[in-house]
């Protein structure tokens, strides 16, 4: 036989397949099971956004809100002198905050995973890191009232050894204070999403580059850091997020030196101004949104994290 | 990445410089809680910083006297009723969704985006968007509805990324092996993926709970009339101050530390049990 | 059902099968068919679709196009379960939480058997590998070699109609994977089903195979038996892939010559072809000669040792390649 009509004989010879029972595509399959998560984020999430972002164009007075369309509230919040000083002092936290994270976290990221040795240790060490994490931010906040206070346990050691005379006044209740209670706070952070990215790393490569003749730091520089591009993408955008979006810290730890922008929302809110606090809440979340799209065009987190 | 090394193996002195930096570290997150155990055993005459006078647990006593400006107990018991619920939601929610997402849909993009966003959003926002959602519609905000929402919102992105995770370092071939031996679909999700993933999935209830236990920005705005126990806190924060604070502070974080301690507990038995202490 | 049926032609048939990945044809309209209770390997280089049509057979992966047929029914569109395949996947995969046991017997318990039933049963199949000592070990606990065969045991208890394994002696340390290799050949005989085992080794081809199937870039380039492939190459490719073949020029085209039927003499002593020694490698019975003819083109001879070292040849020298006429096959591309 030849080959062309072989070739047929066995098409002609091929039995018909039997009839499927029906099945869900599988695409309608993760749909069912990401739809739970779906419907909650939008009604909890999006909507109540979307809705922040009709009320901050209505009409209020002291009575009660009115739905309109007005960019009056946009206009008092952008031209108000007090928004921008709030706005510049969140910042300044927030620039501060992220770089001592950013270094603090790389280092205890880079010593667990590249300096511990066994598992164990590393995940003992971990977890002392992240426990803190895992309890009340309020109690770990006023924890450093009685620490840094003229009369609390750092002067009283610094005076007991002699470094001072005078309890330090500048350690509570001031800018500084603010600052250490949010790295207090957020380092873990920058831990976790940095350590995660570092242990994706491939150990052979360190030792590639110590062959090549790179120092420690050359080989930190030119390998370590570039290929943790998205832990630390990630943890700068929380803790940005985290600081921008504080009132509590703020409120407890500055003394009244310092305002921070979700505070001055606060006030609005319970004077219920919605309207203005609408606006200014708007404000925030496109100046918030801005910098993540932005620290978000570094790396694809997507493609990092969603295999 | 642990490889075996001689012990003996010298470190070099980047090693004892980052220790160094370790140990700090742990005094830097450890410390000010310390000082607050220490303080809430403060003796009944003295205040709410050093020194010490005497040594009591009259601070503790004090929680459940009647008539003080907060009541601790109950708003305790709401937080734990709540955080139970936001618990049970979250893990059941974050695990579906971790499976749907091992696959491509179509706005798989924006539902990640969302959860991204729900996550980043500075909390107070949240918590002012649902009040005024229900204001709107004319609902009263309560505890389990519009506080359960505005916690879920911050709970289940990170049960979510958790479980990507999770997900991340579980083989395919498992539930490949399992489907060419016969098992349904729900068989394999029943007696193979989720006892495989059960550390994770643990992991990821306890992050639930003590996030919704400890939760406070959220909620603040929307919690209604009946207070959690954050924001009975905060509520005790502006009116006094006194060593009650400290000695409410020491047991909700032994609270929490209990809750962590469990889950560990359990997470190491299953871990035991699988590397054959049969 | 009812009518006595012919013994069937096939195990397996591959009508035109095709997978496509978006834009990429991993495998390109093959067409096989495997004898019963036949040693079928699919033997190529990493990415010429080989694994890719194990999958296929085996239901995990979705077919483009085409047909697969197992005992003569078109399962083309069923899912694994339905098909009477097993796999054995090169990494076992044998569920972690679940001791030996209860591994081998989880096929029996989806399908509902009870408990008692199917312990009874997976410790037959376990005693079948030798393992029934280690029934109540977990997967974590046993060496590479006893986890592989723990997954056979595992595979086997379904009875399937066909085995699939993928890779299954990559694994394994050489001195095991000689010992497994007689025994999966062993199995095979003794249970009369079709083995199909891809590898890209073809000395285990070789050695196990009753059909070899040699694929390169999503198409067979040659079905036959191992004899019949390594003695006559249907072209340059296999004659290199199946190795201890010289391609080299000859009067009508290029022929291919057994490294072993070539040896270094004088021009003039019939076909031949002449270059420069590259290396010289011992291999305990015998030495091979690498001598580069040309730009790229490279061949070998594999001289006896006592041949070799009667009169041996350093890398530098100049060499002629001397074959004989007979011993050379023609390529037909």
């Amino acid at each position: 036989m030849s080959a062309v009509t072989e070739a047929a004989a066995i098409e002609a010879a091929v039995p018909a397949r039997p009839k499927r029972r029906w099945r869900l595509s599988s695409r309608a399959v993760s749909w069912l099971q990401v739809s739970p998560l779906a419907i909650i984020l939008i009604a909890f999430f999006a909507l109540p956004t979307f809705t922040f972002l009709v009320v901050s164009f209505y009409d209020y007075d002291r009575i009660g809100i009115y739905p309109d369309f007005l960019l009056t509230n946009y206009e008092e919040v952008l031209s108000s002198s007090m928004t921008l000083r709030v706005y510049l002092s969140s910042l300044q936290f927030a620039f501060i905050t992220w770089g001592i994270t950013l270094v603090l976290g790389f280092f205890i990221a880079y010593f667990l995973i590249f300096h511990v040795r066994t598992r164990t240790m590393r995940t003992i060490l971990f977890l002392a890191c992240a426990i803190p994490f895992w309890t009340s931010g309020i109690i770990r906040t006023i924890a450093w009232i009685p620490f840094l206070g003229r009369n609390g346990a750092f002067n009283q050691g610094l005076m007991a050894t002699g470094l001072t005379q005078t309890p330090l006044d500048f350690l509570l209740f001031s800018p500084f204070a603010v600052c250490i209670t949010y790295i207090h706070l957020f380092t873990l952070l920058m831990i976790g999403p940095i350590a995660n990215s570092m242990a994706k790393i491939d150990p052979a490569l360190l030792e590639a580059a110590r062959d090549a003749g790179a120092s420690r730091w050359q080989t930190m520089v030119d390998v370590v850091i570039p290929l943790s591009k998205t832990g630390i993408a990630l943890g700068s955008i929380l803790v940005f997020t985290q600081v921008m979006g504080d009132f509590f810290v703020v409120k407890a730890m500055s003394g009244g030196q310092s305002a921070s922008i979700v505070s001055a929302l606060a006030t609005e809110i319970q004077a219920m101004q919605y309207p203005p606090a609408a606006a200014s809440a708007v404000i925030l979340v496109t100046f918030v949104a801005f910098m993540v799209a932005g620290m978000m065009r570094v790396v694809d987190v997507r493609k990092e994290l969603v295999r | 990445m642990s490889r075996s090394r001689d012990p003996r193996e010298k470190r070099p002195w980047t090693f004892y410089a980052l220790v160094t930096l370790m140990g700090v570290f742990l005094m830097f997150l450890y410390g000010p809680m310390f000082v607050i155990y220490l303080l809430s055993f403060q003796g009944p005459d003295g205040g709410v910083t050093f020194p010490m006078v005497g040594v009591s647990t009259w601070w503790f006593a004090e929680i459940w006297k009647p008539g003080q400006m907060a009541n601790i107990p109950v708003s305790f018991n709401r937080s734990i009723a709540l955080a139970s619920v936001v618990c049970i939601i979250t893990t059941v929610v974050a695990v579906a969704a971790g499976l749907g997402f091992r696959r491509r849909f179509t706005g798989s993009g924006v539902l990640f985006y969302l959860a991204v966003a729900s996550l980043v959003m500075p909390s107070l926002l949240v918590g002012f968007g649902i009040g005024l959602a229900f204001q709107l519609f004319g609902w009263k905000t309560d505890l389990f509805t519009s506080a359960l929402a505005a916690q879920l919102t911050w709970t289940l992105p990170f049960g979510l990324f958790a479980m990507f995770a999770v997900f991340n370092r579980f083989p395919r071939s498992y539930e490949e092996a399992a489907t060419d031996l016969g098992a349904t679909a729900w068989q394999r999700l029943r007696w193979i993926t989720l006892p495989i993933l059960m550390p994770g999935i643990l992991g990821v209830a306890m992050g639930a709970f003590t996030l919704s236990y400890d939760e406070y920005a959220r909620t603040t705005l929307v919690a209604g009339s009946r207070n959690t126990l954050p924001l009975e806190i905060y509520a005790l924060l502006s009116s006094s101050t006194s060593p009650t604070l400290f000695a409410i502070g020491t047991l909700t974080t032994a609270v929490s530390f209990c809750v962590i301690g469990l889950t560990l507990f359990f997470i190491l038995r299953v871990q035991r049990r699988r590397t054959g202490h049969a | 059902m009812d009518q006595p049926r012919l013994p069937r032609r096939y195990d397996v048939e591959l009508v035109k099968v095709t997978k496509r990945y978006g834009a990429t044809v991993a495998v390109d309209g093959i067409s096989l068919r495997i004898p019963p209770a036949s040693y079928c390997c699919l033997l190529g280089p990493s990415g010429c679709g080989k694994t890719s049509t194990l999958r296929m057979i085996a239901g995990h992966e979705v077919i483009s196009d085409g047909d697969v047929l197992i005992h003569d029914q078109n399962v083309t569109d069923l899912p694994p379960r339905e098909r009477g395949t097993a796999m054995m996947f090169q990494s076992y995969a044998l569920f972690p939480h679940l001791n030996c046991l209860d591994n081998v017997a989880f096929s029996l318990k989806a399908r509902g058997m009870p408990k008692e039933k199917r312990h009874a049963k997976a410790r037959e199949y376990l005693a079948l590998v030798h393992l029934d000592k280690f029934a109540e070990r977990l997967p974590s606990q046993l060496s590479g070699g006893q986890q592989q065969r723990v997954a056979l045991a595992r595979s086997l208890i379904t009875e399937p109609r066909v085995l699939l394994l993928d890779e299954p002696l990559s694994a394994l340390d050489p001195f095991l994977r000689g010992k497994v290799r007689e025994e999966l050949k062993r199995f095979q005989r003794e249970l009369g089903i079709t083995f199909i085992h891809v590898t890209h080794s073809q000395d285990e081809a070789m050695a196990l195979a009753d059909l070899m199937v040699v694929m390169e870039d999503g198409h067979i380039r040659q079905a036959g038996a191992p004899r019949e492939v390594f003695e006559r190459p249907s072209s340059a490719f296999v004659a290199r892939f199946i190795g201890g073949h010289n391609v080299l020029p000859g009067p009508g085209g290029a022929v291919a010559v057994r490294a072993d039927r070539c040896r270094l003499g004088m021009p003039g002593e019939g076909p031949h072809v002449t270059g420069r020694v590259a290396a010289v490698e011992y291999q305990g019975t015998s030495v091979r000669v690498a001598v580069s003819i040309g730009a790229e083109e490279d061949a070998a001879v594999v001289v006896p040792d006592d041949t070799f070292y009667a009169g041996p040849v350093q890398p530098g020298d100049a060499a002629t390649l001397v074959w004989a006429e007979q011993d050379a096959h023609s390529l037909a591309a």
